[in-house]
């Protein structure tokens, strides 16, 4: 709840959420929650499958109702998103599909035409790089271009809140970063962005605040930066190796109690670098192992997750 | 009112894009319409059609020389009969024994009023003897043969054309046997029309109405559930919903896309009705344009009902072709249901397509299976409620 206040005042609230709860039958989707979102920052929801991120962001779009809690948006608070609201928010649904037989130009002016104010066609196609496909079919546009496609649908009324539900999955790391160049574009015309990703490096590269989500909770919420922070001064030694011998595994494990193994990957928390890598390479010639691949990191949110849940975000 | 109008012009542009759409609901009513008009056009040549007729002779004089009028009940009587496994031109009503000529002509008659027969040929009094004048001056006109079919049967219009064939074939042989023949001089038989309407109608004519309503049908029953679940299932419907665009506005615009398709079916088939296979049908009347606009409601209404009863889209497909084979072949499109045994007749009387397909008929001028007007426009409307009412509180938008 601390941390819901602090952000409550910073830049100004634009969206803020108290107690949300949503059931499905007996389970509990959205189990509630609570948190504030900031005006002209990119707000990502982190969780695996299942955590109730979208559950979360379909109700504040106003496609389900909450079974409690309450909204407070623009200022004002709503017990469900109504068609005002809607006139300024935009939308970038997780599994959202167009018309396939529309061109790229007419299914913008289709949901330009939704809204009382909104961007010229050729202005959003601009701005997502759709511009050569204007007279394409959406059936014949590539995974990216139709996300992208998406994005500019999200845009098109110039919504002062947007709401990007998974934006990259699915995607090659090409279109992906199209995507977040883009967003990180709209990051930069202080446009209020709230994000759900089950992508660490995504949820890194663009977020100013991190609520990780699971089994309907919010189990940690800060900036990316704080979040890591909170595993104290560790340091992280990760590397592979094949047909590590159980006796081998043992007396390192005995030596960093940390230790994480993930199919062939280790990984070591390590207070103090120096003795620990000394230590590790003394283990791997004593035993006979090839370090392959060794890193030595910060802590990510991924080992942020790991260390709340036990589980790993994709698991 | 932008985004009504936006969502109408975008259902039309994928209705003309999709090739299925395209092909179900624009190319195949043109398609039945033509194949149906030409086959029907050219029945009896190939042999494979039967028509139960009466031939009625009522010529009682004797004249020297030999019983014209004989040789054309014969005539139609070997026309009655066919070799092992092929089936007759013609099957013929038959006096009982003792019943006299009038009595049989009054039979006759009652039973294709009641579309039980689809001619009466009737052999009039005096026959032989105008027949035995033209072979002794060829400018004598022979009494004609009287043809009585009724024209709210497509089926008797259809054995006119042939009983006239066969009637002017008989008057060709015996006029060539007498070295009498002038193909100038040949007569047809006159031809009397029964029923509502007293002038001869096309078949062309008496199907366009049909085939426009088949048209609309389809394009309701399949077009707009296969639309509504299919954007649902694809989560299209969501994405307008997170918008200011509600289902009410959602549901109005496709309504207004809907109605551009079946203007468009309709003109493209009265444009082939009418100057391909010459079609004579006035569209214009205000009834006909009311029993349009009641069928393209109801066909609507429809529709939604499937939306609302489906849970996918395949569902939909289901439900629709469920409900599109009684609706259709028991409604009187293509072919009359006034004798349909009585266990059909509940779903004839229970049907909308009959009331609208005979309140369209009607108020062309085209006969009709005599339902009465206000039921005509009763039933229709009261499926319209039924059908409303159950989608509006039944129907998903995938939206909580």
């Amino acid at each position: 709840m601390g941390y819901y206040h602090d952000m409550a005042d910073i830049n100004g609230t634009l969206l803020q959420v108290s107690e949300l709860t949503k059931h499905y039958g007996d389970i509990r989707a959205v189990d509630g929650i609570s948190f504030s979102v900031p005006r002209g920052t990119v707000f990502t929801i982190l969780g695996p499958n299942g955590a109730g991120k979208t559950t979360t962001l379909e109700i504040l779009e106003g496609l389900r109702p909450p079974d409690s809690g309450t909204i407070e948006i623009f200022g004002k608070r709503v017990r469900r998103v109504d068609r005002r609201v809607k006139e300024r928010i935009g939308v970038l649904l997780q599994e959202a599909n167009f018309e396939p037989y529309l061109k790229v130009h007419e299914t913008i002016e289709l949901f330009a035409a939704f809204f009382a104010h909104a961007y010229a066609t050729r202005d959003i196609m601009a701005l997502v790089s759709l511009t050569e496909k204007r007279n394409a079919l959406v059936k014949n546009l590539s995974g990216g271009q139709r996300q992208r496609l998406a994005l500019g649908v999200a845009l098109v009324n110039d919504p002062d809140l947007l709401f990007l539900d998974e934006p990259t999955t699915g995607l090659d790391p090409q279109a992906r970063h199209n995507i977040w160049s883009i967003v990180t574009g709209l990051k930069e015309r202080d446009k209020t962005i709230v994000l759900t990703t089950h992508y660490m490096e995504e949820a890194e590269a663009l977020s100013d605040y991190v609520c990780i989500m699971d089994h309907g909770k919010i189990i940690a919420a800060d900036t990316p930066r704080a979040l890591a922070a909170r595993l104290g001064k560790e340091t992280m030694i990760e590397f592979t190796a094949d047909q590590v011998p159980a006796a081998a595994r043992n007396s390192l494990s005995g030596r960093f109690p940390q230790l994480r193994q993930d199919g062939g990957t280790i990984t070591l928390e390590v207070a103090d670098l120096v003795p620990a890598l000394q230590h590790l390479l003394g283990w791997a010639a004593e035993n006979g192992i090839t370090l392959d691949n060794l890193v030595i990191r910060q802590p990510n949110l991924e080992d942020v997750f790991l260390t709340l849940t036990g589980r790993r975000l994709r698991e | 009112m932008n985004g009504i109008i936006a969502a109408a012009r975008a259902y039309l542009a994928v209705s003309l894009r999709e090739r299925v759409t395209l092909f179900w609901f624009l190319i195949f009513p043109v398609f039945l319409f033509v194949i149906l008009a030409l086959i029907f056009s050219s029945t009896g040549k190939q042999g494979k059609m039967n028509f139960k007729i009466a031939v009625v002779n009522e010529e009682k004089a004797t004249v020297a020389g030999p019983d014209f009028a004989a040789i054309v009940v014969h005539t139609f009587d070997s026309l009655s009969t066919a070799p092992s496994g092929q089936e007759p031109l013609f099957t013929l009503l038959r006096p009982h024994p003792g019943e006299t000529t009038a009595a049989f002509r009054a039979r006759a008659d009652a039973a294709l009023n009641r579309e039980r027969i689809t001619a009466v040929v009737v052999i009039p009094p005096g026959f032989n003897g105008a027949m035995v004048a033209r072979l002794r001056a060829s400018y004598a006109t022979p009494t004609p043969i009287k043809v009585i079919v009724n024209n709210s049967s497509e089926a008797s219009r259809v054995a006119a054309g042939i009983i006239a064939g066969v009637i002017s074939g008989i008057d060709r042989e015996v006029l060539i046997r007498a070295g009498q023949y002038v193909p100038s001089d040949e007569t047809k038989p006159v031809t009397e029309w029964t029923g509502k309407n007293k002038h001869a109608v096309s078949y062309a004519s008496f199907l366009l109405p049909g085939v426009i309503l088949m048209a609309f049908f389809t394009s309701g029953l399949f077009g707009v559930p296969g639309t509504i679940l299919y954007s649902r299932d694809r989560h299209i419907l969501q994405r307008y919903f997170v918008t200011p665009f509600t289902p009410l506005r959602y549901l109005l615009g496709f309504s207004i896309g809907q109605l551009g398709l079946c203007l468009l079916q309709f003109a493209l088939l009265y444009v082939i009705g009418r100057f391909w296979l010459g079609a004579q049908v006035n569209f214009g009347r205000p009834g006909a344009i009311l029993f349009l606009v009641l069928g393209f409601f109801t066909f609507l209404a429809f529709g939604f009902l499937v939306a609302a009863l489906a849970k996918t889209g395949d569902g939909g497909m289901a439900i629709g072709n469920l409900l599109n084979i009684p609706l259709i072949f028991l409604g009187g499109l293509f072919f009359p249901v006034g004798n349909l045994p009585l266990a059909l007749k509940v779903v004839v009387f229970a049907n909308p397509v009959t009331y609208i397909a005979a309140g369209l008929r009607m108020s062309l001028g085209l006969g009709g299976e005599g339902m009465p007007l206000v039921a005509s426009i009763a039933v229709p409307i009261a499926w319209i409620g039924i059908c409303s009412l159950i989608a509006a509180r039944r129907i998903s938008w995938g939206v909580q």
